[in-house]
């Protein structure tokens, strides 16, 4: 028996239209022992981010003389996922902390900081699809909230493939039985990727529509990522008397 | 905000002194009493994919657990009980001083102390947790997660276990034709003898002080923790520090941990919505 | 053309100006326009602009008063800890006839004399060994509001709690008084003033809640 996974109203299996995002919630400053830290909601997706940085790096040999580095985790809790996940990192984890690691690099100003590093934890509470992306989202906000130099913000989401339609931000279920997943994560102003990765079969004009609806989504996340910062802050104009 | 500073091998004389100059006038350099916690907030249900789960903070130390459960073979010797094992991560993000990897001496000290907490006081149920007797099993995982550390991550941990315990459900299974499966729509929650907590004191110079902050570890003769059933039965006792414990100030410790014992099960059951 | 208005919340990214000439602190340009590169408040200054952040660990520069913890005494150098895992060192004069009396645990305000490949030195001039007190950590970028405009907020901090305040522009503060009240109200205050750093009417807050933690709320307070 296949799963159908676009009704005859054309909506999905959650309700959805195929260009419609899931319910995002963002909060910036949530962790007190970081330098920075956000947590994410997207669907049923739940992640906290935290940086710790720039501090000198260890161990030593590490070091670069002329710029920072970057290290990256990206873990999931046991409990996250519907089959426990063994304790430990997974070769998942592990490229996807690299990705994300390379999608962040990009717009750090590491020369800033010679021989020093900045640790990037983002950590899985419940996955529900699009972990990786809304991890990103979460950890470009931590490293602004970390005070860190960067280019410019980076704001993700995942495409999908699912009964021959192309839909945004795909749940776990369409990830499972789908036909394909890409996952992108845009710097904003800068209007380049970052992070890029395709899972599946599509088309070039599906890969051309699907980068279209992504970066339409993401101005959406961007400016989501902007009035949470800015919600922690609490702006008042008049207010500031340095 | 924080009081002193995180990540050091030597001790600071000014809060040493501040420290013992305010014990000796009953204070704390949070303001508290010596015999008083931190707001304790308790929230459960909080990831719908785990079986149980419950965040904690214990003033600014933060600890979520999540429980799943499967279905396994028992323990030869103990053909018809169910099992469990706790385990406890540090993660990298919630203290300067945590490092990412597989668990140090302090987490798997963490996870067992929560463990011998709950297992000794058998608040789990276990033989009611057998299936088809010497095949399936409940198994049951709690896994405790500390999200933000601003010490005492033992009562914190433990009460979030525990929370996630008490409210978690079951799936209740049937035997078909030899097979098992699960009973479509019906679940069951954990059976459970006692609410286990644990209490950790410091103790400084002369002076007892319950959920101690780092600055005050860092200055500290010794660190112990306690657990204790409903009942007050002593189910587990770690000494978690080096230093001279004198007879009497451990027998202090006990009467004293046995009144915060009550208080924090008064706490854990308002959490959980029995209070 | 100046695309954001005076003391506006800036993000990394957001474009501030088509003025490459006017790229200060916090800004960065590509293909001749200044866009932010920390999240702060954007001022313009002499025509020049610059980002205050809003937060950030401490960077230390030549000048600027530190606290820290004195965490190894070497025979050449003394190390301090400054908090967020940086090490400074003071280095005795070699033609010093009385050796620094500071050890290990001694907490210290100095100032920063060098920074650079050779790591962050302390001056032994004008070193201050503080006797005791509650240590407290602060978010860097906050330590400005503290201290407030020319000194003001740290007036009215000692002048309505009675303690004694050191200030290091790392981030590390210490206060004593003549009693625990008045202590726990003066790291009240500095908590309170850390996490509303940015909001107007921060003076006038701060004064009450001291008069109200201090039993003296119905005193005038222009006093």
């Amino acid at each position: 028996m296949k799963i159908r996974l676009i009704n005859e109203n054309g909506l999905r299996v959650d309700g959805r239209r195929p260009d419609e995002m899931r319910r995002m919630r963002m909060e910036v400053g949530v962790l007190e022992k970081t330098d920075g830290s956000a947590y994410v909601e997207l669907g049923g997706t739940r992640i906290y981010a935290g940086v710790i940085g720039p501090r000198e790096v260890h161990p030593k040999h590490l070091e670069l003389p002329d710029k920072g580095v970057i290290n990256c985790r990206y873990h999931m809790a046991s409990f996250s996922v519907d089959e426990r996940k063994p304790l430990g990192m997974t070769r998942r984890e592990i490229e996807l902390s690299k990705v994300i690691r390379e999608a962040l690099e990009t717009v750090v100003f590491l020369e800033e900081f010679p021989r020093m590093m900045i640790d990037i934890f983002v950590e899985v509470i419940q996955a529900d699809g699009g972990t990786r992306t809304a991890g990103i989202t979460a950890a470009s906000l931590a490293l602004a909230d970390a005070g860190i130099p960067m280019a410019d913000m980076i704001a993700a989401i995942a495409v999908g493939k699912v009964d021959g339609v192309l839909v945004l931000d795909i749940n776990e279920e369409e990830d499972k039985y789908g036909e394909a997943d890409m996952p992108v994560a845009i710097a904003p102003h800068l209007n380049s990727i970052v992070l890029l990765q395709l899972n599946g079969r599509m088309t070039p004009e599906e890969v051309d529509k699907g980068l279209e609806m992504a970066q339409k989504a993401v101005q959406k996340i961007h400016q989501m990522q902007i009035e949470a910062l800015k919600r922690k802050y609490r702006v008042e104009p008049e207010g500031l008397e340095t | 905000m924080s009081l002193g500073l995180e990540k050091r091998g030597y001790g600071i004389k000014i809060m040493k002194n501040k420290i013992y100059e305010l014990l000796k006038i009953g204070k704390r350099i949070d303001e508290r009493e010596p015999l008083q916690y931190r707001k304790i907030e308790i929230s459960t249900g909080v990831v719908e994919k785990a079986n149980g789960s419950a965040l904690v903070s214990l003033g600014k130390t933060k600890i979520l657990t999540g429980i799943k459960v499967e279905v396994g073979t028992p323990y030869p010797d103990r053909p018809n009980e169910g099992v469990f094992t706790v385990n406890a991560e540090l993660l990298p993000l919630a203290s300067k001083t945590f490092e990412p990897g597989p668990p140090d001496e302090r987490a798997i000290e963490l996870s067992r102390i929560v463990d011998r907490v709950i297992r000794e006081s058998k608040a789990i149920e276990v033989e009611k947790l057998c299936i088809v007797e010497g095949q399936k099993v409940y198994m049951i995982f709690i896994d405790c997660y500390v999200l933000d550390y601003d010490g005492n991550y033992f009562d914190a941990s433990v009460l979030s276990a525990v929370a996630a315990l008490k409210t978690m459900t079951l799936p209740v299974y049937r035997v078909v034709d030899g097979r098992i499966e699960a009973v479509p729509g019906e679940e069951m929650k954990l059976p459970m003898r006692t609410l286990p907590v644990s209490v950790t004191m410091a103790l400084i110079r002369d002076k007892i002080v319950v959920d101690p902050l780092p600055a005050e570890e860092d200055v500290a003769d010794t660190v112990v923790t306690i657990g204790y059933d409903s009942e007050g039965v002593l189910s587990a006792v770690q000494k978690s520090s080096p230093g001279l414990l004198p007879v009497n100030m451990f027998k202090e410790m006990v009467k004293i941990g046995l009144d915060s014992s009550a208080m924090l099960r008064r706490r854990l059951l308002e959490g959980v919505g029995d209070g | 053309m100046q695309y954001f208005s005076e003391n506006e919340l800036v993000v990394p990214g957001q474009i501030l100006s088509d003025n490459p000439r006017q790229s200060g602190f916090g800004t960065y340009v590509r293909e001749g326009k200044v866009y932010a590169s920390v999240m702060g408040f954007a001022k313009s200054i002499n025509g020049v602009l610059r980002i205050i952040p809003v937060s950030g660990r401490y960077r230390p520069q030549r000048g600027d008063k530190v606290l820290g913890i004195v965490s190894d005494v070497k025979p050449n150098a003394v190390e301090v800890d400054i908090g967020g895992e940086t090490t400074a060192v003071i280095k005795p004069h070699e033609r010093e006839t009385t050796p620094l009396k500071i050890d290990i645990g001694d907490c210290v305000l100095a100032e920063v004399k060098a920074t650079g490949l050779k790591g962050i030195v302390l001056a032994t001039e004008g070193l201050q060994k503080i006797p005791s007190g509650i240590l407290i950590s602060v978010n860097a970028a906050k330590v400005p509001r503290i201290i407030g405009r020319k000194g003001s907020m740290l007036q009215v901090l000692r002048r309505e709690t009675g303690c004694d305040f050191w200030v290091g522009r790392n981030g590390l503060i210490v206060v004593n008084g003549p009693d625990p009240a008045h202590e726990f109200a003066a790291v009240a205050a500095v908590n309170m003033i850390e996490r509303e750093a940015h909001t107007s009417g921060l003076t006038e807050r701060v004064i009450q809640m001291l008069r109200k933690m201090l039993g003296r709320g119905d005193e005038d307070s222009s006093n």
